[in-house]
């Protein structure tokens, strides 16, 4: 249901209060109802004990007359409502005396002893001196609604400030009871999303502790897990690399040694391909790294500085120069792991580097965390393909830069296009990368 | 300079060691850190180059410890950890560079002459001194446009006198930036190579400080 709160507290909240605010409006009606009974019952007497008064008057009246027949109005006191009329017959329905407003229609013949009711009024009829004469006192039923009505309205009108209050008190009652629950939310929805610390739950009420300490139990094994994966992934980095670094080494000591052109050149050969295979090495731990890891921290880096880094590594040898950082002045933070973003900027300034056309590639970062890695040269028919793995532009490279680029991205849930050609222009290729995790 | 080269992997070891010693350092090389921890009470180095991987201890923690020492000699990591966050650990711990293995033997002696220059306080790899052109990176003394050659022992006993050009050196403290631990110096070695020296870039380069040791001359 869409009106539905998703929320605890005003679920709870919402249902107290219309449950207490049913439970008072019934309360006021059955209250009402009860004190309404009572009230006719002490009418009733009332009336009956007006009529037997009335009655006994009446008869000494009737019998100390001297003339027969002879009906006699008994005027008010004052002129004021009067609740009370009555008519006192004979047994031959002869009027013999009536109150000052009481109307023979309204006094039908033929009621029963006793109490009666009739559309407009309550009656009581008696009888005395053997039947002979007859009493019958009302009361009109809208003098008893009126009452029923302001006892009613009575105990309503109390409610419009409890209900309220009722309320008032059930939404801090809430609040107080649940602050735990509030507190263990709190302590989930701060936490940075690479923080896998456990959750306090020392001050935690029983019925959360479970929840927490499960939690936590996540938070661990998930904690193990990148850790085992981030360890084997260094590991075998390390081990990959060891052997081929020391043959690299020799290769390059063999070739400074010897002065014989047909050694140097095999030398150049083995080193060539040494270096290929550390490559693909790389970029296979890379991948792994890619799919398997951790890729948002628990606390944010200056993503300039890891770009500084990784340009760094680009700046000798061959590649000197070429590439041209655009960096700002004040910091980029990022929470994106900084592996991982070494990891992306590696292969997208390789990427560049490698199949631009032999110029300067721009590097640019902006405030907003936007870095975009330009390099002229021929357009790509279809740029997003090459994020594609072991997708080669021109059978060149490994095939897997950019698809781990793309890995990264996905996994990290950031933005990340390739165009080709650039804008406004006939060729080049941009790779363009969103490094703050957070947005 | 004299170097302490502390690496386990036996072929990268020697290749660095060979590479070094060409460029006319002196290198210790050491396997362990425990060898390390000696060498260092036996001997003042220039440099150290450290691998973060050995059998007896992580190199973070033992460069850790070198740091709280007050020790201020400058160390360059050389490790097959490639990732930033091994790199930021490892200067955070107080390295001066980072090389990740595989790394080229030249870069390596760029990076070596680097820290250095970075140590003398002249990261400016080109210096004129009196009439000589000198480019720290390249190696390369020049004069008037033409170059001087020096062997690599002869640059790096000139090379310590720029980088140290108010500095009084013993014969001992030059024999030990030219020497490692294994190698037999002759007596007169380092008078050879001054003499050398005097004759190749002219006599007011260095002084002799009778009975003292040797310093650099006026500028």
């Amino acid at each position: 249901m869409w009106f539905w709160p998703n929320s605890i507290k005003v679920r709870t909240a919402l249902i107290l209060s219309v449950l207490v605010t049913i439970l008072w409006l019934g309360a006021a009606g059955i209250t009402a109802r009860i004190l309404s009974n009572e009230m006719g019952n002490v009418f009733d007497a009332a009336l009956q004990e007006t009529g037997q008064r009335i009655l006994q008057l009446a008869v000494i009246e009737v019998l100390g007359r001297d003339e027969d027949g002879n009906s006699q109005l008994v005027t008010a006191l004052d002129s004021g409502p009067e609740f009370f009329t009555y008519m006192v017959r004979d047994d031959l329905g002869q009027v013999l005396l009536s109150s000052q407003n009481a109307v023979a229609t309204q006094f039908p013949q033929g009621l029963p002893m006793g109490f009666s009711t009739l559309a407009q009024a309550r009656l009581y009829q008696e009888a005395a001196v053997s039947g002979s004469i007859i009493l019958t006192i009302a009361e009109p039923l809208a003098h008893r609604r009126t009452v029923a009505g302001e006892v009613a309205l009575a105990l309503s009108l109390p409610l419009l400030l409890v209900i309220p209050l009722s309320i008032v008190g059930i939404s801090y009652g809430l609040g107080f009871g649940l602050g735990p629950l509030g507190q263990l939310q709190g302590q989930l929805a701060q936490r940075e999303i690479g923080d896998l610390a456990s959750l306090q739950t020392d001050d935690l009420p029983r019925e959360l502790q479970p929840i927490a300490m499960t939690a936590n139990q996540l938070f661990a094994r998930l904690k193990t897990a990148f850790d085992a994966e981030r360890s084997f992934a260094s590991n075998a980095a390390h081990e990959l690399r060891t052997p081929l670094a020391g043959a690299v080494a020799q290769v390059q000591r063999l070739r400074q040694l010897t002065q014989e052109p047909e050694t140097m050149r095999r030398a150049d050969q083995i080193e060539v391909t040494l270096k290929r295979l550390t490559r693909l090495s790389e970029r296979l731990i890379q991948l792994a790294r890619a799919e398997g890891a951790q890729l948002i921290a628990a606390s944010p880096s200056d993503m300039r500085i890891i770009l500084r880094w990784v340009a760094e590594d680009f700046s000798r040898g061959s590649d000197m120069g070429r590439l041209r950082m655009d960096l700002p002045d004040q910091a980029v933070l990022s929470t994106l792991d900084p592996d991982a973003v070494g990891i992306v900027a590696r292969n997208l300034f390789e990427n560049a580097l490698r199949h631009g056309d032999g110029g300067q590639v721009r590097v640019h970062l902006g405030l907003d965390g936007w870095l975009g890695v330009e390099n002229v040269g021929p357009a790509v028919a279809d740029p997003a393909a090459l994020a594609v793995r072991f997708m080669r532009m021109g059978g060149l490279g490994s095939g897997l830069g950019l698809a781990i680029v793309r890995t990264v991205a996905d996994r990290a849930g950031i933005a990340m296009t390739l165009t080709s050609p650039l804008a406004g222009q006939t060729g080049g290729f941009c790779a363009l990368i969103q490094l703050r995790a957070d947005t | 300079m004299r170097i302490l080269l502390i690496e386990d992997d036996k072929i990268i070891g020697s290749a660095v060691r060979e590479q070094i010693d060409a460029d006319g350092h002196s290198v210790d090389w050491v396997q362990r850190l425990d060898s390390a921890s000696d060498a260092l009470g036996g001997a003042a180095f220039d440099l150290i180059l450290l691998d973060l991987m050995l059998p007896d201890g992580r190199g973070i923690s033992f460069l850790k410890s070198l740091r709280a020492t007050g020790s201020q000699v400058p160390v360059m990591i050389l490790t097959a950890l490639d990732q930033i966050s091994d790199r930021i650990e490892g200067l955070n711990a107080g390295a001066d560079d980072y090389l990740v293995k595989p790394f080229d033997l030249s870069e390596l002696s760029a990076r070596i002459g680097a820290v250095a220059r970075r140590y003398s306080g002249n990261p400016n790899p080109i210096i004129g001194f009196q009439t000589l052109q000198i480019d720290l990176a390249a190696r390369r003394v020049m004069r008037a446009g033409k170059a001087i050659a020096l062997t690599a022992r002869e640059w790096v006993l000139f090379e310590a006198f720029l980088q140290n050009p108010a500095r009084l050196f013993a014969k001992t403290t030059l024999e030990e930036r030219l020497y490692s631990f294994d190698v037999d110096v002759d007596s007169n070695t380092i008078e050879v190579h001054i003499s050398h020296l005097r004759k190749k870039l002219g006599a007011a380069v260095i002084l002799t400080e009778r009975g003292l040791g040797y310093r650099l001359g006026q500028a």
